[in-house]
């Protein structure tokens, strides 16, 4: 909730660029992702047809005034974090501050350098059919 | 308006109609939302005398108004209809989080009335209102509804559903979403009689605040606030069961081997304190929640091996464990996961199983007659073996599934001595003789025994609270107007849909801030204490135009006649002559004849039509 009233003044998780995922009693888990090119999938920056996304310093951005809202990029990132509206958008980490960080009571959003090992884990879980 | 949808969503089941309405500012003044747009629904909704599970009666649904918005705790969201449990009009707040989904799917409440010919399920997805057949959802228990409604309209919609002892008919079966129950007054079999399986809701549309900024602001400002709280801590540690102890031995007041006495000897083995490390695999919290009291409890070996539940809440450790004298907190474990999966709630239903245990215990029943030996040395078998029973209305389960008021009158011989309760539901964890207001409390609760109707719990076993110090818990002086006060401000809070374990946090004036910053509308603090009287009142004057006065709400006779034993509430009881003094002083407070009824000028005071 806390980023869409920061991005946009509204509140709507199922708009906001990180996505709680809860399955059961026992599964539930948070994704986000900003550094989508790194996972070394297809990624939206080479799938963009217009070339409205692109990555600078490790973050990817979107060129609003580019992108035709085709879609593509929603379609193929892995952890659905490419979003759509009128036009795509994505975490852009608020700038270097993000919101979410300050607002989570548990501490469990930490704002780090992202491991290999983590994006695998959470593509695993986003597949997984649960029992 | 900003806040609110504006939207009211009435789905008629025996015609599978959807019908939207809208409301204005006028009915948000007077009602505010959650509890109060519920209480007006079922008041202005249901005929007088109708039966609970007649197709006429109203069972509504409402997100309260921080529902939706990043306000911490500000989640919580309130089902009401006719209790088939009580008969009077009866409210259930539960957490999880199909409260905020309906706002954003553009209802602020849901209205539903009829019987579906079948089975069935309502599905919302914002514009889309349809009511789809449930035949191959019948007779799964909550887990498995809420698991085959995900695959089919994906894992994103929220659902709130009822398992097998809603379907029966049980008048203690609850409503379930993500773990979290309205498990009070058997709504569950109200939607049961309506043939409704399962409501699901995907909403994706915008909330849009009147000052996005200064909300957020307000949200990190009490973050902070939080986590810099004392409970914040414990309730992360242990859940709602971290004052346990203290309950037992600072105060006393624990129900224990059905109301026999008030300390639990063996309290340790089912106190958080001890158990936490050793079975809580994760924190787990209903939408919106910054404080998260829930737990995963998991068994990973013994018996009771392969057990994961949400809990094990302070209320459940009372009526699975304390008061069915049953020490095993594995037992108590797995007797909360069958609770929750049958669909029933842990409070009736424990206090139900420790009620045929002194039924036992006193040869009024025998084992002959249960089929095993349901005594208190046998708790951690006898115990799980019941609630199975019961869920299934198999054997005893049948006799004891709708209750202790109706278990009581089944068995006779006397049995009705026994059965704690008033107004037909089974009371939660406070033994009332060593706190006189909140005995009070459960007289006046208009849904029957209930801890936080009032919350009078809170001020009396600490002392002091809100503007109240040194409140002495053994005295019935000033009690009437405390309770009322503090039963209109909880009104408030199930109508702006905050956490009760939040209280301490946002007192009344601090609520005023965060609407004006939701909403745009300004408050005072007396206009919203009138808005929580004026939901009391319709839930008082409903009572007793179904013919329920002052005589209907009196404390069973073990409160009244039988001193606590032992503990430091020892010799305690609540006599007679102080329930009545309390009495008269409430009715005073209220404005309302001294036989618990409203007075029309009262009514015509508050504009209740």
């Amino acid at each position: 909730m806390a980023c869409t009233i920061y991005h946009d003044g509204v509140v709507n998780h199922a708009d906001a660029r990180l996505q709680v995922h809860r399955r059961d009693v026992k599964t539930d888990f948070p994704s986000v992702c900003t550094h989508c090119v790194s996972c070394g999938e297809d990624c939206c920056v080479l799938h963009c047809p217009v070339e409205a996304i692109k990555k600078e310093n490790g973050m990817v951005y979107v060129n609003e005034d580019e992108c035709t809202a085709c879609g593509d990029c929603v379609e193929v990132c892995p952890f659905g974090v490419m979003r759509m509206e009128e036009r795509a958008f994505n975490c852009d980490l608020c700038g270097g501050d993000p919101t979410c960080v300050k607002f989570c009571p548990m501490k469990a959003i930490v704002y780090e350098e992202p491991k290999p090992e983590q994006y695998e884990l959470v593509k695993k879980m986003l597949k997984e059919e649960p029992q | 308006m900003k806040g609110y949808t504006g939207k009211i969503l009435k789905v008629d089941l025996t015609e599978e109609k959807p019908h939207v309405r809208t409301f204005d500012e006028k009915y948000v003044r007077k009602y505010l939302g959650g509890q109060g747009f519920c209480v007006e629904l079922v008041y202005h909704g249901v005929p007088k005398g109708v039966d609970a599970f007649d197709p006429k009666n109203v069972l509504a649904m409402a997100g309260g108004l921080f529902d939706g918005f990043p306000v911490g705790t500000g989640g919580k969201v309130a089902f009401a209809a006719k209790s088939p449990a009580t008969g009077t009009l009866a409210e259930s707040i539960m957490g999880g989080s199909i409260g905020p989904e309906l706002k954003h799917a553009g209802y602020d409440a849901l209205e539903m009335v009829g019987k579906a010919e079948k089975p069935s399920y309502i599905f919302i997805d914002n514009d889309t209102v349809e009511v789809n057949e449930a035949d191959d959802l019948w007779g799964k228990d909550t887990r498995q509804t809420a698991d085959a409604l995900k695959r089919r309209h994906g894992w994103d919609v929220k659902v709130a559903c009822i398992g097998p002892a809603g379907e029966k008919l049980s008048k203690i079966a609850c409503i379930d979403c993500d773990e979290r129950q309205a498990g009070r007054a058997g709504l569950g079999a109200v939607m049961g009689s309506k043939n409704l399986k399962a409501i699901v809701v995907r909403g994706t549309n915008d909330l849009v605040p009147a000052n996005p900024k200064k909300l957020l602001d307000l949200a990190l400002h009490y973050q902070k606030v939080y986590e810099a709280a004392g409970s914040f801590v414990e309730d992360t540690k242990y859940g709602t069961g971290e004052f346990l102890g203290w309950v037992n031995k600072e105060r006393g007041v624990f129900p224990t081997r059905n109301w026999q006495e008030a300390v639990f000897a063996e309290r340790e083995k089912i106190d958080p304190y001890y158990w936490a490390t050793r079975y809580v695999s994760k924190n787990k919290a209903c939408f919106a929640c910054t404080k998260p009291c829930g737990k995963l409890f998991e068994v990973k070996e013994g018996k009771f091996k392969g057990v994961a539940v949400d809990g094990v809440e302070y209320e459940t450790l009372y009526a699975l464990g304390g008061a069915c004298g049953n020490p095993d907190v594995e037992s108590v474990a797995r007797a909360n996961e069958l609770c929750d999966i049958y669909g029933m709630d842990t409070i009736s239903a424990g206090v139900t199983v420790g009620f045929a245990m002194e039924l036992m215990q006193r040869g009024i029943i025998t084992e002959k007659d249960v089929g095993f030996r349901l005594t208190w040395d046998n708790a951690s078998d006898a115990v799980p073996r019941m609630i199975e029973l019961m869920g299934r209305r198999e054997g005893f389960g049948d006799v004891l599934a709708d209750g202790v008021r109706v278990a009581a009158k089944k068995i006779g011989k006397g049995a009705e001595r026994y059965a704690i309760h008033t107004k037909g539901m089974e009371p939660p964890a406070y033994d009332v003789r060593g706190m006189k207001g909140h005995g009070l409390a459960y007289m006046t609760s208009t849904r029957g025994a209930c801890h936080l109707r009032a919350g009078f719990y809170a001020p009396e076993l600490v002392g002091k609270f809100w503007k109240w110090v040194g409140i002495d818990r053994f005295s019935p002086a000033g009690k009437g107007a405390m309770v009322a006060q503090m039963e209109n401000f909880m009104c408030v809070y199930d109508s702006v849909g905050l956490c009760k374990f939040s209280r301490g946090f946002y007192l009344i004036a601090k609520l005023l801030e965060v609407i004006e910053a939701i909403t745009g509308l300004k408050f005072t603090e007396d206009e919203l204490l009138k808005i929580g009287e004026r939901i009391h009142n319709m839930k008082g004057s409903f009572n007793a135009n179904e013919g329920m006065t002052r005589k209907d709400w009196l404390l069973p006779p073990r409160i009244t006649e039988e001193p606590i034993p032992d503990g430091p509430s020892k010799g305690h009881k609540i006599s007679v002559d102080e329930m009545n003094v309390m009495l008269d002083d409430y009715m005073k407070a209220r404005g309302w004849t001294k036989d618990g009824v409203p007075t029309p000028e009262k009514l015509k005071e508050l504009d209740i039509g």
